[in-house]
């Protein structure tokens, strides 16, 4: 073998192995479904069903759901007044047997993870929904037009 | 054996409410948390007008934790055979009734949960409430003592809902029925069932009250 046909092998067995390491790194990486979901469920999903096993069965607030599940309502991100790209989710609960409904939607932030909730038509930190006073926050979660976006 | 068994209901009814008055007192702590929000009050929200809705929640509530212990111990023979301490108290309980417990009452049944059905039970209560209570007052200031009784009995029987509503929803929720229904159904059973039960108790011959061992009679000397 020639020194030159050495380092083609060399040269090509490498951009091979650096190819397989990165298609293998790619399929292993979780969609951006997949993390909004999950990390719905760990910060709002699972606090909410903690919080609700300590609550007094006395009180006039609703009885806690048998199950909830997460939907992720977009696999592309959609982008804020502000740029930030986020997804909308909701979050749907039933009660026995019953058909599943939807109790609330919001949307959750790209990187940072920040989560929300719609409370009417304004949004808030989901952390109000684990009873933690949080006042609305303007535009989050809304998508604005091309031309708004700083 | 009969007044017996009258004697053992009401001292049962007595202890219930007491040991729901003190659950609810407990589970209502959390209306008042600084920096918290119930998961009522997480529920209920949006409302219109949000700060008379919250304010009206927590003088309801307040209003009600200190009125319904006191038309209780009102109605025992006890308190009944002391007539200033009586007086005193029933003054406290009449004035926050009339002036706090319904007006808030009357608030927040406008953004009640289970829609226009629930808001006129808790109205009807409301307003049962408020006429009894009224009735009461002058009734006792015209020493007519047996229809003082008798809108007492009305006034303690719709507060008693609180209670035997919130037994109601747990019971519900157990069997698995729909929140939704579960809630207008609990409250419309306690209330409809509370006056009837208090008309009931009012037209006896012998007239009770909560433990009550000497009977009342109808005409007083």
């Amino acid at each position: 073998m020639t020194r030159s046909s050495s380092s083609f092998v060399v040269a090509f067995t490498f951009t091979f192995t650096l190819a397989v390491a990165a298609a293998a790194a790619a399929a292993a990486a979780p969609s951006l479904e997949a993390w909004a979901k999950a990390r719905i469920q760990a910060n709002l999903v699972q606090p909410l069903a903690k919080k609700e096993e300590s609550r007094s069965r006395f009180s006039r607030a609703a009885p806690p759901p048998t199950e909830r599940r997460v939907r992720v309502l977009a696999s592309t991100l959609s982008r804020d007044a502000k740029g930030r790209g986020f997804l909308p989710y909701a979050i749907d609960a039933r009660y026995g047997d019953d058909e599943w409904s939807e109790t609330y939607v919001g949307c959750i932030y790209d990187k940072t993870g920040l989560l929300f909730v719609a409370v009417g038509d304004e949004h808030r930190p989901a952390e109000f929904l684990l009873g933690k006073q949080a006042e609305p926050v303007p535009g989050v979660c809304q998508v604005a037009p091309p031309a708004e976006r700083s | 054996m009969r007044n017996s068994r009258v004697q053992l209901a009401s001292r049962g009814f007595l202890l219930v409410m007491a040991l729901g008055w003190v659950a609810i007192a407990l589970a209502s702590l959390e209306y008042f948390e600084p920096d918290s929000v119930a998961p009522f009050v997480v529920e209920r929200l949006p409302v219109r007008f949000e700060s008379l809705w919250l304010g009206a929640l927590q003088w309801h509530v307040a209003s009600a934790i200190v009125t319904f212990p006191l038309c209780l111990v009102l109605g025992t023979p006890w308190l009944q055979r002391r007539p200033a301490w009586h007086r005193s108290l029933g003054r406290v309980a009449g004035a926050l009734v009339v002036a706090v417990l319904v007006p808030s009452g009357i608030v927040l049944s406008f953004e009640a949960k289970g829609g226009a059905l629930v808001t006129v039970g808790f109205f009807l209560s409301a307003a049962v409430v408020l006429v009894a209570m009224v009735s009461g007052v002058a009734s006792a200031r015209r020493r007519d003592f047996l229809a003082h009784k008798r809108h007492m009995l009305h006034v303690t029987a719709q507060m008693s809902v609180a209670v035997t509503s919130r037994g109601l929803l747990r019971g519900f929720d157990m069997a698995g029925l729909e929140p939704e229904v579960a809630y207008t159904v609990a409250l419309w059973i306690p209330v409809v069932a509370s006056a009837l039960a208090a008309e009931w108790l009012a037209g006896r011959r012998v007239f009770p009250s909560f433990a009550f061992t000497p009977p009342v009679p109808r005409s007083l000397p």
